[in-house]
């Protein structure tokens, strides 16, 4: 471990019913005139965020889609700055949620999205985001990244900057309780690859480690729980802590070459995160078996089992997609995936120093 | 103290390897298939150095390395202290550590930079030795 650091920065709340007493959490820590960032689908749990503080929210961007883009960031940041707000709040999953950090660098900055790419580039705090997760797997309510799909150039641009990270996360597993199967299914493995990814990084550390393994119980023990009984409010409960917990250890730890490769599949195929994640999470996690044999032994005794057949195990009762051709990649699209995965900021904290060749390996593997 | 003096001898030295680079039949084909004009920008003492592997260079070079200020758009800005450049350049500083650990700033798509990181590895070689011909200190690991 060459160097290790710390920090959490979001104030986590969680609670049942805690967004009903939005109005009083943003007045004790000052923000008034908010745009509310969402996606239409989940409008109705927006609202409810918008009813609890009326006087607080100035307006409503509802255009998020899944691997929302740069041009969604910009109409966000353009509409915010019309408005005049001072915060932004964001109600829905991990794309709206990076959409409105991503808002907050160009309504801060100015300019275009792309003008603020770079590492430590961004020197001063932003417009503050108040985050609401509704599903629980992405952990960017307490991360310092937002990740954005470069439409032009087909792939996914990541942004990193402690001024990213929201300054209050609300986690109210009734926000929860609506997702469907395959929603819950893929935001959970995504969960679950944010912490095991962390937990083998090469940035890991004795903080992260703890956050890294919490989450990875949590996961284990509750995912199966809410798959069966979406209802279970406790489970839901459980479930949006583990995200969070793997949020913040990857937060610092970084993740792998299953993120490098699922980014580069949802920039160039638009697959989605949490599916991308759950179809190569086995084959990374075999990939990197002998980079970190000790850790795996960790994760063994944790899991109960082999890492990789729990995940294996844990993958086959959820009826997710299982390889990369069923989600519309192509075989010859592989090559050009690779190609992104080494360019992707996460291959440079993956456990074994990897080769073109061996992801297009893996990604054959998964295919 | 720091390593350089003056930006002369930083000039001297970095500037010495980005040209042996430009030079260089291993190295400087790689960086020109990167097609960027990178800036880094130094503290201590300000300085700056401009590689611009996307106009063409002169016959024997693969690019063109401008010592001070150009007037050129970069696509990619780094900025660090020279102290930080003379210890990356010894091979003893992983650099997405010192971006992790703010020693280092860079401006504009992080993936192109990190595309030529396998492609610099001769420069480590090299580096130690234009240092050593100078009289300047070693890096220990």
């Amino acid at each position: 471990m060459e160097f290790t650091e710390f920090r959490v920065t979001t104030r986590v709340m969680a609670g049942i019913d805690l967004v009903d007493s939005l109005d009083w959490e943003l007045g004790r820590a000052g923000l008034d005139r908010g745009l509310l960032v969402t996606d239409a689908g989940i409008r109705h749990l927006a609202e409810r965020a918008r009813r609890a503080a009326p006087r607080r929210v100035v307006g409503v961007y509802d255009a998020v889609t899944p691997n929302s883009a740069v041009a969604q960031v910009e109409e966000t940041a353009r509409l915010a700055q019309e408005l005049e707000v001072g915060f932004l709040l964001a109600v829905g999953g991990g794309s709206v949620l990076d959409t409105a950090k991503a808002a907050a660098i160009v309504i801060t900055e100015g300019g275009g999205l792309l003008d603020h790419q770079g590492v430590n580039v961004l020197t001063r705090p932003l417009v503050p985001v108040v985050a609401i997760p509704t599903t629980a797997g992405t952990g960017s309510e307490v991360t310092a990244y937002a990740v954005i799909r470069d439409e032009t150039a087909r792939s996914k641009l990541t942004f990193s900057s402690e001024h990213l990270v929201p300054v209050m996360a609300i986690l109210d597993p009734t926000l929860t309780v609506g997702m469907n199967h395959e929603l819950t299914a893929s935001t959970g493995i995504d969960a679950l690859t944010h912490a095991v990814e962390a937990f083998v990084s090469t940035k890991a550390g004795p903080f992260s480690d703890a956050l890294a393994l919490a989450a990875v119980d949590g996961i284990l023990s509750h995912l199966p729980v809410v798959l069966k009984d979406g209802s279970d409010i406790g489970a839901r409960w459980q479930m949006l802590t583990a995200s969070c917990l793997a949020g913040l250890a990857f937060s610092w730890a970084m993740v792998g070459c299953v993120h490098a490769m699922s980014h580069a599949c949802g920039g160039l195929c638009e697959v989605p995160h949490g599916i991308a994640n759950a179809i190569l999470l086995p084959h990374g996690l075999e990939y990197n078996r002998v980079a970190c044999e000790e850790k795996f032994e960790v994760l063994r005794r944790r899991m109960g089992d082999d890492p990789v057949a729990v995940v294996r195990s844990l993958l086959a009762q959820l009826g997710l997609p299982m390889r990369l051709r069923d989600v519309g990649v192509r075989e010859e699209d592989l090559p050009a995936l690779a190609e992104l995965a080494m360019l992707d900021g996460s291959i440079y904290s993956n456990p074994r120093e990897a080769t073109l060749e061996e992801i297009v390996a893996v990604l054959r593997a998964a295919y | 103290m720091p390593v350089f003096a003056t930006d002369r001898e930083l000039y001297d030295t970095i500037g010495t390897l980005f040209k042996w680079g430009s030079e260089d039949p291993e190295l400087g084909p790689k960086i020109r298939e990167g097609n960027l004009v990178i800036r880094f920008v130094y503290h201590h003492p300000e300085s700056e150095i401009t590689v611009d592997a996307r106009n063409e260079p002169a016959p024997g070079s693969y690019f063109t390395v401008h010592l001070g200020p150009v007037d050129l758009k970069p696509d990619v800005t780094m900025e660090m202290e020279a102290d930080v450049a003379h210890t990356f350049w010894f091979g003893k500083l992983n650099l997405l550590t010192a971006l992790a650990r703010g020693q280092m700033r860079a401006a504009g798509p992080i993936q192109s930079i990190l595309k030529l990181l396998p492609a610099i590895k001769p420069a480590y070689k090299k580096y130690p030795e234009i240092a050593r011909e100078r009289g300047l200190p070693g890096v220990e690991a």
